[in-house]
């Protein structure tokens, strides 16, 4: 099953639980429904379902308007990078309702255009700066167990959050997982452990972190997996517990955030862990990484097994 | 005169003295928050006040006082939220700019340009999910539909078929520039027409025909479930003229925010005698004698609601 079909049924799914719920955004139930994402949802939902007009800014601001009068809503968003046009409404609204402690739920939920070759345009992964914003909630998810957890857990839950996955995971057939732990809040989960080395994703880069967690396995070299999933900052406590046992740190962040959410974890490594050695994969953005371009990270698995251990 | 038109007489006077008593304060440099006064815009706001129903909510901009004055009918509240209060009308969480009040149906304010606009639609459009048969009145200016989200929340108002008031005030001015400064002329009329949406302009402040037309096109909105746009024109008052060598007869100065340093409190609170400033037409209802009566008697009861 296709990632999107997986998401698609645990939205109808949770959707098919809630009264009065307005699910909203450009095509949602026309064309492809967003690819698939929203395919078959206004057949599920006992409240409204509208294709809405090409209005980002005063989309987001409507489900604003919506949670003021207790009407709870989803905004689906073909592109992450649509959503820049309401960053008033993610901002200067979003400060004002926050007082308030609104009983409705407001979600927003772009797809994170991760796919590459779209070119200059169109190529926005910056999740963690919009989160960091206006202290916005977000959640990104990769996989089967995490994805089920945050729909779960967030989608209409009271209060407002962004939730997004990627473009490029999307098409791909889902990933499978088992997860050992999660917190609470869905801030992050763990899905392996190892004595060697802790392994912690940030953003959509949990399969980078699988792919070696699975080679340096070959190499004899057990380690632990971890995903942060929440696009704020959160207590790490298990996985700073994890680091300080293994002392060696395997970093990977696909985000093009300048504002990263995984340097401000690395304050925390820094200042509570003694670390033997530790490895940090992130992009270097230069006006050449906007080309079009196939926008996924390049990793020396085998490299990194040999300097880990160094 | 029937009594519910002196009502309204009074309710237009008490909202310019209160401001002036704002006004007298915030020149002493007492607030420090920003205040955008209204003096000039008391006719609609209370003929807004008098057409709402009680389902009905106000979306209202950074200039919001007078609405705010006359859906409480009291001054203290809202002085103490200047004054950053706990006992302020918002606890003082909000200041002026931000100023709300969902116990008297003003449901969300917002300092920023065309902000207030899809938020009046997100809360039309739950009324509608919950059948409640209200009219969502959103306030806005001349400078603010400008913005984008102008003729995003008339499309989706329309489109969705949400009963429903977009309320223009239209003062010209943008704070420094007038529209002719800054823009070609909009034509509302022809725009609303584009839309399929009702149109309606106000000018000269008479008291009973804004009543009228604005009870009339709110019913309108209920019973046709759809917006109406209003385009109110009219002068922000406490305006004053700056000597200089350049300008020896003196340089037009718009007033856009904070204290209007020329108006003083003073026996009857008309600013302008002419039809810009709200108390000048009401001279065409009531003799000077009575309309002083009146100002006297509300000044009296300010005084003693903030002593």
């Amino acid at each position: 099953m296709k990632y999107v079909q997986y998401i698609n049924s645990l939205l109808k799914e949770h959707v098919s639980n809630n009264d009065d719920l307005v699910l909203y955004g450009q095509n949602v139930d026309a064309g492809s429904c967003l690819s698939g994402l929203t395919r078959g949802l206004s057949s599920h939902n006992r409240g409204l379902t509208i294709n809405t007009t090409n209005s980002e800014n005063s989309l987001v601001g409507i489900g604003f308007g919506l949670m003021l009068n207790d009407i709870s809503s989803v905004f689906f968003m073909k592109q992450m990078d649509f959503l820049l046009l309401g960053i008033d409404q993610l901002v200067n609204t979003y400060n004002v309702i926050r007082q308030k402690r609104p009983s409705a739920s407001f979600t927003i939920f772009p797809v994170t255009v991760d796919s590459g070759y779209e070119g200059p345009q169109s190529s926005l992964n910056n999740f963690d700066d919009f989160c960091s914003i206006a202290g916005i909630e977000g959640y990104s998810f990769t996989n089967n167990v995490d994805a089920a957890s945050i729909i779960s857990k967030h989608l209409t839950k009271p209060g407002f959050r962004i939730l997004s996955t990627g473009q490029r995971i999307l098409q791909q057939e889902v990933l499978d997982l088992q997860n050992l732990y999660e917190d609470n809040d869905c801030n992050y989960f763990q899905y392996k452990k190892g004595d060697d080395a802790s392994i912690v994703c940030f953003n959509n880069s949990l399969s980078y972190g699988l792919e070696l967690h699975n080679v340096m396995r070959k190499s004899s070299i057990e380690s632990s997996l971890f995903s942060v999933n929440s696009h704020l900052y959160s207590n790490y406590s298990r996985i700073l517990d994890d680091i300080r046992g293994s002392k060696r740190l395997i970093l990977i962040d696909d985000t093009k955030s300048r504002n990263r959410l995984s340097d401000r974890f690395l304050v925390d490594v820094l200042s509570e862990c003694t670390l033997k050695n530790k490895i940090i994969i992130t992009r270097t953005l230069t006006d050449e990484s906007f080309y079009p371009c196939k926008d996924t990270l390049d990793i020396d698995y085998n490299k990194i097994v040999n300097d880990i251990t160094l | 005169m029937e009594q519910k038109k002196i009502d309204i007489i009074k309710k237009i006077i008490w909202l310019r003295l209160a401001q002036i008593f704002v006004n007298q304060r915030y020149k002493k440099g007492d607030f420090l928050v920003p205040i955008h006064l209204a003096m000039g815009h008391e006719t609609i706001a209370v003929a807004v006040d008098e057409a709402m129903g009680k389902q009905d909510s106000l979306f209202l901009t950074h200039r919001n006082i007078h609405y705010n004055l006359v859906k409480m009918g009291t001054l203290k509240e809202e002085l103490d939220e200047y004054y950053l209060k706990s006992d302020g009308l918002a606890q003082g969480h909000l200041g002026s700019m931000n100023l709300s009040n969902p116990d008297k149906n003003i449901n969300y304010t917002s300092s920023i340009l065309g902000n207030n606009l899809p938020v009046g639609c997100g809360f039309a459009l739950a009324n509608k999910v919950k059948n409640i048969n209200g009219v969502v009145i959103i306030v806005t200016g001349d400078g603010a539909i400008e913005e984008g989200s102008f003729y995003e929340s008339l499309l989706f108002l329309k489109s969705n078929n949400l009963p429903s008031i977009v309320l223009v005030e239209n003062n010209e001015w943008s704070l420094a520039t007038r529209i002719n400064e800054r823009r070609a002329n909009i034509d509302f009329s022809k725009l609303a027409n584009s839309l399929g949406i009702e149109y309606l302009s106000l000018q000269e402040n008479d008291p009973f025909e804004y009543k009228d037309k604005i009870s009339l096109i709110r019913a309108n909105a209920l019973e046709m479930n759809s917006p109406v746009l209003v385009e109110v024109k009219l002068t922000t008052l406490g305006y004053w003229y700056m000597q200089s060598e350049e300008h020896p007869g003196g340089k037009f100065i718009n007033y856009h925010g904070g204290p209007a340093p020329e108006v003083d409190e003073k026996e009857y609170p008309q600013l302008v005698s002419s039809n810009e400033d709200p108390l000048f037409p009401l001279n065409n209802y009531l003799s000077e004698d009575e309309l002083i009566d009146i100002s006297n008697e509300l000044s009296e009861q300010l005084k003693e609601e903030i002593s």
